[in-house]
């Protein structure tokens, strides 16, 4: 169940636009920040709010990566998979990031901390090869750059 | 005209037509995937590429997504326009499973075909391919993924064209999926559409999975006969027995496709129930012992009482042959009949109907796909005539109005305007709604014109609703193309001639106007042409009280329709009661005489639609007991004999004959002559030559006026699934029908102190109905809706709106009790 105040929020915001579906991304984010990831549930929710479909909802949040239909841990890395960083090396990044974590590309850790998702190329071509941590964009990244930055999450943690 | 060259062939074209058509038409098929001329084009699949060598847009183009052009020069053989499809073709089999073998598609597939016309053998992708999770989705149709191409054929059919939202596509890139967000029984009632439109095997058939191939089944143009529209199919048999039923295109009707009943409606032909030997009192027989002995009881009470103590029952799913012999031998013999309908009202209701349409507001599904406005009176398309609620939304897409006056809560997979209104209203709705959407006094109208009009405009049903009906009547007044849609069933006896007459006074006006009745059954119009008003249920019941009937025949007719119970004791008072069915029902059960007919797979037949079309249903196999029936799933029987095992049933018409001791060597041509006109004219593929105008057009109802309040008006509901006599008894079907619930305004229930889920029983008079309540939100208020499924005993209300008294309404204990 959203909040009220959640839901009053939305609901101005929706009711400001002339085409409310225009606003399925943003609110679909709204619900993701709220439950941590985007519940079947939200999809309804979402859908109830935006006047849509719960399938045409659905169709908007499978298709991004940055909307997450399944739960993800606390620190997202998004590892780029694409060509500029693969020249740079990215692929054996990756297998080095899952190695360490333990944990297969789509999976997150048993610790609940970190989940593993190669995207493609994220625009930062010029620090390949790179990722992001929730957002936040790190590169051109080694072996010893990657452990740093683990250890400092799981310590900030 | 447009004049292009494709492949060095001239080809002349109306502007607007796509390159991919305009070869077709030449002969030439371009390979395609994701085009399809009712779905549109979207270019998503590339392998319609061709070469243009001359036009606006030289090189690799998509032929569906570009209009031929005046001078263009085309070539679908150029060295890289096949170098283009073929890498397409490997792209595309990428991730596809290399399994044709257990694929229920091959020998039908597109993708098959498309692969080996474009030389692709050999896989050059080291990568491992990409899986799926299928889901279940119902009875009908079985999902397997990873077969898919990404031709978004499938949503575009079922999100679009039929207006159905729980199928979608998700993800993106290699990872989309076509489904629904979970497992689940697909909620449209033309999902069976998938089959036909994916062109792999992602949606295939489950009822008959891996019953053949293509090759193995013999394909027969039929017509399908679960309700009056008539849409177009082809017959799958094999090994006797009907195996697949598939839309066949139809531009006039039902364009490519078809709904769920009439796809899956077939298994009654082979139930293991289905009667096929003779029976007299109870003891099987040879049909034509039976004959005789059926055609001696007949004549021996004839000659005791009189020829009218014979009378025939017939129903819409006689076939156009049939309903000859009836006409014929019934008037040669004196005999009575044929008696159809439950009584009064719904036999008025069918013949205003039938003999309301004529020539000039005669329309077809396609023209009203090209309607503008269009107003449902009394008609629920999804469940009386599926077909044309597809047709209503593709006129909805183009921006017509549709507006529906019902007492029921139609559902329809588009947005329409809605008016609550009782079946007696109804007649005093359309006429009001007519006087507004005419603007002026009408001088252009002709006298009678003019009455008719004049009686609109005085019309008044309740202050409540006049208003909603005059802004309905005043957003109609620009609309160029009006149809107004009435059924028969949920009606008031004199609303389909009201319609009728609606239309006609558009039409006067100058504009193109349609009237497009929906009738009980494949053949309905043709008995509300051929029979006469007054032979209906219940004057037969009459007849049978007072003792004037002494034997009943019943061809292929299901004695609820008529108005009587299964065991009613009427039927033990005559003499002889024959019954000639393909189906196994309680009438047949306590036949003195029965004798098995062939089903129209078997015998074939002519139909008349709603849209007054004739449609013809060949023979699709020579009958008999299907094979795994014989041989108990196994191989074939391996004796043989000189017959056909369980091939004793006749085509109806030939009983007939046979019952009159006319022989069975009746031509089915004569028997159709022997009908009254214009359906004696009727040929294949053609309209019935209807006349130029109606005797009584522009007559005015006797009294408009509603009836009086108090009491419910009691209206029997269609169900698409589980209320139609031939697919009630598929087993797919079943699965899908809906719980049997009387359902209530909740303003009524509350006045009558009822609450969801409470079971009542109704007095009808002539039976009780009992059933537990469902609140309905947007039914019309003082109606009790009464759904025509198992497990309600609906036949006590089958004569259309009868109005019970509130008294006659209590609530009783699930065990029965009051
Ligand atoms: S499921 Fe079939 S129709 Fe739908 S996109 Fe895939 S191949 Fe096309
Ligand atoms: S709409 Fe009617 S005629 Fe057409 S397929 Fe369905 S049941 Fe058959
Ligand atoms: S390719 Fe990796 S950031 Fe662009
Ligand atoms: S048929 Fe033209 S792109 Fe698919």
């Amino acid at each position: 169940m959203l909040p009220e105040n959640l839901k009053k929020e939305l609901q101005d915001r929706i009711a400001a636009v002339d085409h409310p579906r225009e606003l399925v991304v943003d609110v679909l984010f709204a619900l993701q920040a709220h439950y941590g990831f985007v519940t079947d549930e939200a999809v309804e929710e979402a859908a109830g709010l935006l006047g849509m479909t719960p399938m045409e909802v659905d169709e908007v949040a499978t298709f991004y990566t940055f909307v997450y239909r399944r739960p993800v841990g606390k620190y997202v890395i998004h590892v780029c998979d694409s060509v500029i960083c693969w020249l740079e090396g990215g692929r054996s990044l990756q297998e080095y990031l899952s190695q360490k974590l333990s944990i297969a590309p789509g999976e997150t850790t048993a610790d609940g901390l970190f989940t593993l998702l190669p995207v493609c190329c994220i625009g930062y071509c010029d620090r390949a090869p790179a990722m992001l941590i929730n957002k936040k964009v790190y590169g051109p990244l080694t072996p010893e750059t990657i452990d740093q930055l683990l250890d400092e999450l799981r310590e900030a943690h | 005209m447009i004049k292009l060259i494709i492949d060095n062939l001239r080809v002349e074209v109306p502007p607007g037509t796509r390159v991919i058509d305009a070869a077709e038409q030449a002969g030439i098929m371009i390979p395609r995937f994701c085009y399809h001329p009712a779905l549109g084009a979207v270019g998503a699949c590339r392998v319609c590429a061709v070469q243009v060598l001359e036009g606006s847009c030289r090189g690799i183009r998509m032929s569906c997504m570009i209009e031929a052009e005046e001078g263009m020069v085309i070539s679908t053989t150029d060295e890289e326009a096949v170098a283009f499809r073929r890498q397409v073709i490997e792209w595309l089999m990428a991730n596809h499973p290399h399994d044709c073998p257990v694929c229920d598609e091959g020998g039908q597939c597109l993708l098959q075909d498309m692969t080996v016309s474009g030389g692709h053998g050999r896989r050059r992708l080291p990568v491992k391919k990409r899986t799926h999770i299928d889901q279940h989705l119902g009875p009908l149709v079985v999902h397997e993924m990873n077969r898919c191409i990404q031709c978004y054929r499938c949503v575009r059919f079922y999100r679009e064209y039929a207006g159905y939202t729980d199928l979608g596509v998700m993800g993106s890139a290699g990872r989309v999926y076509f489904g629904r967000r979970s497992d689940g029984v697909l909620e449209s009632p033309f999902a069976g559409n998938l089959i036909d439109v994916c062109p792999t095997g992602v949606f295939t058939d489950r009822p008959s999975r891996f019953k053949g191939r293509y090759w193995d089944f013999e394909r027969t143009p039929s017509v399908c006969i679960h309700c009056s529209l008539g849409c177009r199919v082809t017959v799958n048999t094999r090994y006797r027995e009907v195996v697949r039923v598939e839309a066949a295109h139809d531009p006039q009707v039902n364009g490519w496709f078809i709904c769920d009943r009439g796809r899956y409606g077939f298994p009654y032909a082979s139930s293991p129930q289905r009667p096929r030997s003779a029976r007299i009192d109870g003891r099987k027989s040879g049909v034509d012992e039976a004959l005789d002995e059926a055609a001696r009881r007949l004549s021996g009470i004839a000659q005791r009482h009189g020829s009218g103590s014979v009378a025939l029952a017939a129903s819409g799913r006689v076939c156009l042959e049939t309903l000859g012999a009836l006409t014929r031998f019934g008037s040669e013999k004196g005999w009575r009949g044929p008696f159809f309908r439950a009584g009064p009202r719904t036999a008025e209701a069918l013949q205003s109907a039938s003999k309301n349409l004529e020539e000039k507001i005669s329309i077809s599904l396609k023209d009203i796909e090209k309607s503008d406005f269009i107003l449902l009176v009394g008609c629920d398309p999804v469940n009386e005539a599926p077909m044309l609620a597809l047709s209503v939304r593709q006129a909805r897409r183009r921006g017509a109005v549709v507006a529906l006056a019902d007492a029921r809560s139609v559902q329809l997979p588009l947005d329409a305007r809605r008016l609550a209104l009782r079946p007696s209203q109804l007649t005093a709705a359309l006429m009001r709604f007519a006087g507004k959407a005419v603007a002026d006094g009408g001088a252009a109208l002709s006298d009678r014109a003019r009455g008719f009009l004049q009686a609109c405009r005085d019309s008044r049903v309740d202050p409540a609703v006049d208003e909603q009906i005059d802004h309905l009547g005043l957003a109609a007044r620009e609309s160029r193309r009006p149809v107004v849609v009435c059924g028969t069933s949920a009606v008031a006896p004199d609303t389909p001639a009201a319609a009728a007459n609606v239309a006609r006074l558009l039409a006067a006006e100058g504009r193109k106007a349609g009237f497009f009745p929906v009738l009980p059954g494949a053949n309905a119009l043709a008995l509300g042409l051929a029979g006469r008003t007054a032979d209906h249920g219940a004057a037969l019941r009459e007849a049978l009280e007072k003792g004037d009937v002494r034997a009943l025949v019943v061809v292929e007719t299901n004695l609820s329709e008529l108005g009587f119970s299964a065991d009613d004791p009427l039927l033990e008072n005559l003499e002889a009661l024959v019954v000639c069915d393909c189906l196994d029902s309680a009438a047949g059960r306590a036949a003195r005489v029965f004798i098995p007919t062939q089903t129209v797979f078997e015998a074939g037949g002519t139909f008349v639609s709603a849209e007054a079309r004739v449609r013809e249903a060949r023979p699709a196999f020579r009958g008999g007991t299907p094979v795994a029936q014989v041989s108990g799933g196994g191989h074939p029987p391996r004796t043989f004999s000189p017959d056909i095992p369980g091939a004793d049933p006749l085509p109806a018409w030939q009983v007939l004959a046979a019952l009159a001791r006319e022989g069975t060597r009746v031509s089915a041509d004569t028997l159709r002559k022997a009908l009254p006109a214009p359906l004696c004219g009727a040929a294949p593929g053609k309209r019935l030559a209807l006349p130029a105008s109606a005797p009584d057009a522009f007559q005015p109802p006797e009294d408009p006026a509603t009836a009086a309040d108090g009491g419910l008006e009691v209206v029997v509901c269609e169900h698409i699934f589980g209320s139609e006599p031939l697919s009630r008894r598929a087993a797919c079907l079943q699965e899908l029908e809906s719980a049997p619930r009387l359902g209530l305004h909740p303003g009524d229930a509350a006045a009558l102190q009822l609450s969801a889920g409470q079971r009542v029983a109704v007095d009808c008079g002539r039976g009780v109905i009992e059933g537990e309540i469902e609140i309905v939100n947007e039914m019309a208020r003082g109606v009790l809706l009464v759904p025509r499924l198992r497990g309600i005993d609906w036949h006590a209300a089958a004569d259309g709106p009868l109005v019970v008294a509130v008294a006659d309404i209590r609530s009783v204990k699930p065990n029965g009790e009051s």
